[in-house]
């Protein structure tokens, strides 16, 4: 049996190039106009991130002016039910006892309610 | 805020025992958030000494201020309580106005700016208390002041005018 042999003439040429259209911007462009776009964003950003501050601060002032009094009136109910629970300490027991070993007063983890109430 | 422990949570634990006659009795504040929010920096205004003082005496007594700064914290007390009532008997209109405002929007101050400028003026004119926020950067406008808001769910209409007091007028940001 006779080989195969290449057809008479030749083969076809093989196309290895890709006839693809060339892209619209060339890559320099796309780059400043992805920067454009960037560095406009970042600066309404900034921008932003500025007042977002601003308004945080005056937030804070606003709260540091209001603290002081509501720290005293929280202050002075803590003192009362001290106070109230001293004496009603010493009214059933007859004295107080220390029960913290320190002067610095202790909030109240427990606290009693009385079974009946005055108002 | 919100992360405050409800420890004397008033509807369980009644003790209505009053304080006992040696101390002095002092009026409470008897206004909620927003008339508070919207008061806080007159209150700041007239007296930031007070408060100064109140804060430097719990700092000086850790542990014990809520016993020995009594006195302070109710000078501090009486004084918002003053400035309250002061912007009640002459800017009430204003005043309603402005909180009933931070009410409706979140407590944002941002949102309300001319109701707020609207107060301002008319603090200002009858109290000469003037809002400055401390420590803001010289080169913009303090933020209280500004016209256009990034923030804000409402653009401010035109002729809605931020109040700049007459003496700082020259350099706003003082």
């Amino acid at each position: 049996m006779p080989q195969d042999m290449p057809p008479a003439g030749g083969y076809d040429p093989v196309q290895f190039k890709r006839n693809l259209p060339s892209s619209r911007f060339r890559p320099g462009t796309l780059l400043a106009i992805g920067g454009t776009i960037m560095v406009y964003g970042w600066w309404r950003l900034i921008i932003g991130i500025r007042e977002q501050n601003e308004l945080g601060r005056e937030k804070m002032w606003s709260r540091i002016h209001l603290i002081p009094a509501l720290q005293a009136e929280e202050d002075r109910d803590l003192v009362r039910r001290h106070l109230a629970d001293q004496a009603r300490e010493k009214a059933l027991l007859g004295e107080n006892i220390k029960v913290y070993n320190s002067d610095r007063y202790v909030r109240p983890t427990y606290a009693v309610t009385p079974g009946y109430t005055t108002k | 805020m919100s992360t405050r422990k409800p420890v004397f949570n008033q509807k369980v634990l009644y003790d209505t025992t009053p304080l006992p006659d040696s101390i002095p009795k002092v009026k409470e504040l008897g206004a909620s958030s927003a008339p508070l929010l919207s008061a806080s920096f007159f209150i700041g205004a007239r007296c930031g000494a007070y408060n100064d003082d109140f804060m430097q005496c719990k700092t000086d007594n850790p542990g014990k201020g809520e016993f020995d700064c009594l006195k302070e914290g109710r000078r501090v007390t009486r004084c918002a309580r003053s400035v309250i009532e002061d912007i009640n008997k002459s800017c009430l209109e204003q005043f309603r106005k402005h909180w009933e405002c931070l009410d409706n929007n979140n407590q944002q101050l941002w949102q309300c700016r001319p109701a707020e400028w609207k107060l301002n003026k008319c603090v200002f004119e009858n109290l000469k208390l003037e809002k400055v926020i401390p420590d803001q950067p010289k080169n913009s406008t303090p933020v209280h002041l500004r016209q256009k808001q990034i923030y804000s769910h409402h653009t401010i209409p035109p002729n809605a005018e931020p109040f700049i007091a007459p003496k700082s007028a020259a350099a706003p940001t003082s």
